[in-house]
This record gives structure tokens, sequence and C-alpha cells, in this order.
């Protein structure tokens, strides 16, 4: 409607502004309202009070998990993190390492599709933590749990691979050949360009999955400690306000890592002029 | 102007293109048959369906033919090659690359060294009028310069032959006039062969030496028209009147024929 820059400006930050506003506004009457319910089973002493602590306790247990190690493993949650971040991290190399040239494979030839469509049909829809007993004999406390989370991340990125490389415009590939472009140098200087915005929506997709993985599987077991293992842990013992932190730091990670990855796509695909 | 030069540089003879998909057979092309001299530029027109992006996509290898001749160069045609550019109505820009870069795409799948490409691409973003948009990425541009980068895409493979598919189709009017203009400077700086196709008649009597108008499909040529008029030329003038009427009255009546033969299908 305007063309003024200056104005057009001035309504995003305002927007943005409102935006922010509403976002704290929101928090600020969900924890009131947790506060209101804790402070009403208090006081009536319903017996339930022990599951719903006051917000602030939380934060305190919060703080104090980073601060003190805890009795049970002599961990504290940085210990924790780094637990989970390794098994996530070696979890999305493999899944990538794997995932890529097959989902390039693919989406390439019908053949390879043929071959492996069926297979990643039957599995695809088993939940990767259905794998937990089988992995964790099998593979060992370590990679047991990172198996799980590379088949977490492996489906989106392999499916997000192959669309992409389906999604290739036939006249670029067209104008790639008039302009001399032989096979692999259209696999290289098209096909790949191409895919890479939609290899990071995968790779966006993976993460959020992999972390439900990590500490689903860190529940059901003690690999070693995990931001997983800390909740369930904390949980066994009734220290729920410590259970609480874990929950909230686990969701903190995950929108931190996605939103990095989100980041790094929305950056890419900007860069590469797709966007 | 006969199409019996010595040596064509465009030498079309009795091509046949025939699309088969599962049982049903198209017959795109019979009998086309075309020959153009260095240089010229020649425009193709007819219905919609008659073949005229066949006939561009076996010129440059992009599609194979059924039957018939076909040389550039006095070389047959057999597959994709940088002596035939071609520029796509879609424009068919690399997103991910920069104008610059999509300008130099063909010199690298030649591996030309860095300085030699960067020379050769300056020359050709001077000569399209596109300085100082070296460093934009496509979606940056308005239509007029896309194509401006696809015309300086194809020439910078310095090919004998340009194969234009409707390339100002998806343009506005004024932008259209305009790039007609500036293909014209174009064409006479590089003189190169131009074989270009369009729907408008008005596009091709302003562009065009010589005008080719082709049968309802299966396409061939139907009318073989020498557009002699002076450049620049003047889209009010009686002849340039005069010429259009003629092309439009062949397209008219071969559009009629499509129209009856969709009517009644073989
Ligand atoms: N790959 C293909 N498979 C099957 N049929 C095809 C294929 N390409 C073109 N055809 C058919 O061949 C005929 C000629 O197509 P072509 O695209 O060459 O026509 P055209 O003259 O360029 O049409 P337009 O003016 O609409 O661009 C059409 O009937 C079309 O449907
Ligand atoms: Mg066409």
């Amino acid at each position: 409607m305007t063309n003024d820059p200056l104005k057009a400006l001035n309504k995003k930050l305002k927007d943005n502004w409102t935006q922010y506003l509403l976002a704290v506004i929101s928090i600020a009457v969900f924890i009131a309202a947790w506060h209101l319910y804790a402070a009403y089973l208090h006081e009536n002493d319903s017996g339930y009070q022990g599951y719903i602590p006051y917000p602030l306790d939380v934060a305190e247990a919060l703080v104090d998990s980073f601060r003190y190690e805890d009795p049970n493993l002599g961990l504290t949650m940085f210990d924790h993190i780094a637990a989970s971040l390794e098994r996530i991290l070696l979890g999305f190399v493999i899944a990538i390492v794997i995932a890529v040239p097959l989902g390039l494979l693919m989406g390439t030839f019908r053949k390879a599709d043929a071959v492996g469509r069926p297979i990643v049909e039957l599995i695809r829809p088993i939940p990767p933590l259905a794998w937990i007993p089988i992995f964790i004999v099998v593979l060992g406390m370590l990679w047991g749990p990172v198996a799980i989370v590379a088949l977490g991340i492996f489906f989106p990125v392999l499916l997000n691979v192959m669309f992409g490389v389906r999604s290739v415009e036939p006249t670029l590939m067209d104008a790639a050949k008039t302009l001399g472009a032989n096979r692999s140098q259209m696999f290289l200087k098209v096909v790949l360009p191409f895919t890479t915005p939609y290899l990071m929506t995968g790779v966006k997709v993976g993460l959020g999955i992999g972390w439900m993985c990590i500490v689903a599987a860190e529940m059901v077991g003690n690999y070693g400690g995990g931001v997983g293992y800390f909740i369930k842990d904390t949980a066994d013992v009734g220290a729920f306000e410590y259970m609480y932190a874990g929950m909230i730091v686990i969701g903190l990670l995950g929108i931190l890592t996605t939103g990095v990855a989100g980041l790094i796509e929305g950056r890419l695909s900007r860069w590469m002029g797709m966007k | 102007m006969d199409g019996h030069e010595v040596n064509p540089c465009i030498d079309i003879q009795d091509l046949f293109k025939t699309f088969v998909k599962g049982r049903k057979e198209v017959r795109a092309l019979a009998n086309f048959s075309l020959a153009v001299p260095d240089a010229q530029f020649v425009c193709l027109l007819g219905p919609s369906g008659c073949g005229k992006t066949t006939v561009l996509r076996i010129l440059a290898g992009l599609e194979t033919k059924s039957g018939g001749m076909v040389k550039v160069k006095g070389r047959e045609v057999s597959r994709a090659g940088s002596d035939r550019g071609m520029v796509f109505q879609e424009f068919a820009l690399f997103p991910w690359r920069t104008v610059r870069k999509n300008i130099e795409f063909g010199l690298e799948i030649r591996n030309m060294p860095e300085t030699e490409r960067r020379k050769l691409s300056s020359k050709y973003i001077d000569l399209v009028g596109l300085g100082g948009f070296e460093d934009a990425h496509p979606k940056e541009l308005s239509g007029g310069m896309k194509q401006r980068v696809g015309i300086a895409r194809a020439l910078a493979n310095e090919p004998a032959v340009l194969l234009m598919d409707e390339p100002f189709g998806s343009l506005d009017a004024q932008t259209r006039n305009l790039m007609q203009k500036e293909l014209l400077r174009i064409w006479s700086a590089t003189r190169k062969t131009i074989l270009f196709v369009t729907h408008s008649v008005d596009e091709a009597v302003f562009l065009a030496d010589r005008i080719v108008v082709m049968t309802a499909r299966p396409g061939k040529v139907r009318e073989d028209i020498a557009v002699d008029l002076p450049r620049p030329r003047d889209r009010t003038s009686s002849d340039f009147i005069s010429v259009r009427g003629r092309v439009l009255a062949e397209l008219d009546e071969e559009f009629e024929k499509a129209r009856a033969k969709e009517l009644s299908p073989d």
C-alpha cells in the first residue's frame, strides 16, 4: 500500500513489538495461572500439591540443577545436556551420511527407488523407540541410543532429499544440457544445488524428531545420564520441581536446535537466491 | 532465400517426429524442411500444437527425431551441444546463481579459466545491458531483465545458432517491444543465425528477415515469406501492415483447419 520504506520499516518494527509483547504476556499469564493453581492445591492440602510445585520452586530447581551434582550419578545439568547432545550429534551425522546419498540415488534412479521404497515404507511407520530393546542389546549403551536418534532423523532427511531431486525443474535440466553439461555436470551443478534447501528442511524436521527420540530413549534406561534420564530419575524419587526443570531444559534445547536449523535453512535459501 | 543455399547454417530435410505415449501416437512433424543461411533471422509461426517447440528441441538436441535429416553447420545433430544456444520462455535461469554466474555456466562446464570466464561474461553482460546487475539473483530481476540473462547465457557459449522459443511470451507489451529492439541490436552486433518461435504476427514482422508459417499438426512448412522491410521497422507503415495482413491470413486459415480437425478427430 505504502511505498515509503521508512513507514514500512516502522510498521514492521511495530508489528514485531506487538508480537513480542503478546508473547511475553501469554507466558506471564500461563505462569500466573500455574502459580494460582499450585497455591490452590497447597491451601486445600489436596494431596496433589507435590505434583504441581510452585513455578518459583521449579525455577530454583532449574538453577540448582546446573550448580550442583545430582546425588544419584554425580552429574550436573551441564553433564546431562552434554550427554544428550552427544547422542543427537552422533545420530545426526550417521543419519545424514546414509540418508543424503540414498535420497539422491532413489530420487534420481527409478530402479533404486523401486528397490529401496518397499523397505523404507516397511520401516518408516515403526516408531524409532520400538527399536530400543534390540538396539541396546546389540549396539550397546552408546551406539544403541545413537542408532535410535539416527533412525528418527533418517526418514525426514531421506524423503526430503528424494522430493528435492524429483522437484528439479525439467527446463533447468534442458538449459544445462543446451549449455553443454554432461550427466555428471548436471547432477553436480543443477540437481545438488536445487536439492540443498530441501535437505535443510529435512534436517530441521529430523532434529525435532531426534530430540523426542533421545529423551524417550534415555527414560527407559541409564546409559550414563542425559536430560531424559534426569527427568525419569527425579520423578522416581518424587523431586517433581526438578523433573519440571528437566522438561523445561528439553523444551528450550528443542527450540534452540530446530531454531538454529531453521535459521541456517533460511539464510542458505536466501544466500542461494531461492526464497 | 528459397532455402537452396550451398551451405545453410541450419539444414532440415523431411523431418518427422512422432511422440509415442503408451499406445497413443502423436504425429507432431511430417516432412518438415527448412534451410536457413548464416546470420538470418527466421521467425517460426503456426497454430498452437503444430510442432514449433518440437523443431527447436530437435535442433537443440533435447529431443530425438523420428526421421529425416537435421544438420547445423554441416554437422548432423545427435545430442545437445554448446554450438546451439537455446533461450526459453520460462527463462530457465539457475535461481541459486547470480546473473554473472548464470552467464558463466556454459564456460564453467568447459573448464574455462576464471579470468577468461570473467572477461567473456563481462562482455555479454555489457552487450545485453545488464551492467550493475552482475551480483543480483534472478528472483530480484524483472521479466525483461531475466530474459536478458537468458540471452547472454546462451550467447556466452558463442553458439552458431540461437534457438528462441517464445522468449518474450510472458512479458508485458511495453517490455516486449523494448526487448524486440534490444534483440535486433544484439543480433546485428553478433550476427547469429536466429530461429525464433512466436505466436505474435506483429513480433514476427517486426523482427524477421523471413517468416515461416507452419501447417497444423503434423507440422510442415506451409508458407515461406520474405520480409524485405528496412530496419528499424515502423509498425504503422503501410508496408508493415500489408505484410502483417498476409501472414495473418495464412495463419488464420491454418488455425481454422486445426480447429476443424480438433472437432472431428481422426
Ligand atoms: N513429450 C511429448 N510427449 C507427447 N507429446 C508431445 C510431447 N511434446 C509435444 N507433444 C505433442 O506434439 C505436438 C507438438 O508440440 P509442440 O510443443 O512442438 O507444439 P508448439 O507448436 O510448440 O505448440 P505451442 O504453440 O502451444 O507452443 C503437440 O500436439 C504436443 O501435444
Ligand atoms: Mg511451443
